[in-house]
């Protein structure tokens, strides 16, 4: 069984959403945890690691691993400082929003933690021109009626 | 029978203490170097000692406080100390050393002990001088 592991990466520097991408994020995540963990941490978590998806513009990203090495993951994350691609580096921490024990925990909890997000940006907003924006975008997210998405992890037992 | 589950009394402390589990391990090494070149001093068996840890278990590992109890410098032999809750940490990293500077060497755990185990030697004990 596997745990699903939300976060965000945060940066100051706008050009690292460049970075955000499955190889880059991967090999940050990766060597962190061999930094922390070593050889036998690196290999523990190898099992099942991969991410599964990333949204460049949010800086959101959602990392699978084992159940067993879950804690392992998500105590090395905090000792990401960068990511690089393409011979580009930038530094950026990541966040833990949420770990859950299947996709769909980690997305009821995305959209939320999103529609949360945009309001404290509405809230925060500098000028009338982003705050019509922002409106816009906060009223063209009503729900529709979904079909059941196809891949979905076996529904486990998200509590631990 | 089956036993009911009752009610936790409001805000009461408990604390156990388990007296029986060894605080400490002792761990008789020995080092073995087949080239026959320089020896380490103790303070580079430490530091075989921690890169090893490092290696294997990242900086969590080299981060566990181990201490040189005893070192011979002829032999290669040492005790070490370690936090009971490192000891497989430790061991698997020790066992799993195969270079100290691009020499080809090998660790031999001989003797794994809780504090308070060695029957044989008096000198040593769980407030023994560090060496290193």
């Amino acid at each position: 069984s596997r745990r699903y592991v939300l976060c965000e990466v945060v940066s100051e520097d706008p050009r690292c959403r460049q970075c955000i991408e499955d190889r880059a994020v991967g090999l940050a995540v990766r060597d962190a945890i061999g930094r922390v963990h070593g050889d036998y941490g690196l290999a523990c978590c190898s099992i099942s690691f991969t991410v599964k998806y990333l949204n460049a513009y949010t800086g959101t990203v959602l990392l699978r691993c084992r159940k067993d090495s879950y804690r392992l993951l998500c105590s090395a994350l905090p000792f990401v400082r960068q990511l690089e691609s393409r011979n580009q580096r930038y530094p950026c921490f990541l966040n833990t929003l949420h770990v859950g024990g299947t996709i769909r925990t980690c997305q009821k909890f995305l959209i939320q933690y999103n529609r949360r997000q945009l309001l404290m940006l509405l809230q925060n907003c500098t000028n009338e021109e982003e705050r019509r924006c922002i409106q816009k975008s906060v009223l063209s997210c009503f729900l529709t009626e979904e079909q059941s998405q196809s891949g979905d992890e076996e529904d486990d037992d998200g509590t631990e | 029978g089956r036993m009911e589950r009752a009610e936790p009394p409001a805000a009461t402390f408990e604390r156990r203490v388990l007296r029986s589990a060894a605080e400490h391990h002792y761990l008789r090494v020995r080092l073995e170097l087949p080239d026959g070149g320089a020896r380490p001093s103790v303070a580079q068996f430490k530091q075989l000692v921690v890169a090893a840890l490092r290696e294997l278990h990242g900086e969590v590992g080299a981060a566990l406080p181990v201490d040189v109890l005893t070192y011979e410098e002829k032999t290669l032999s040492a005790i070490l100390r370690v936090i009971s809750s490192g000891l497989v940490k430790l061991w698997s990293a020790l066992t799993l050393l195969g270079f100290y500077q691009n020499r080809r060497c090998a660790f031999r755990v001989l003797q794994v002990k809780p504090c308070g185990g060695w029957t044989a030697s008096p000198s040593v004990s769980s407030r023994s001088k560090v060496v290193w």
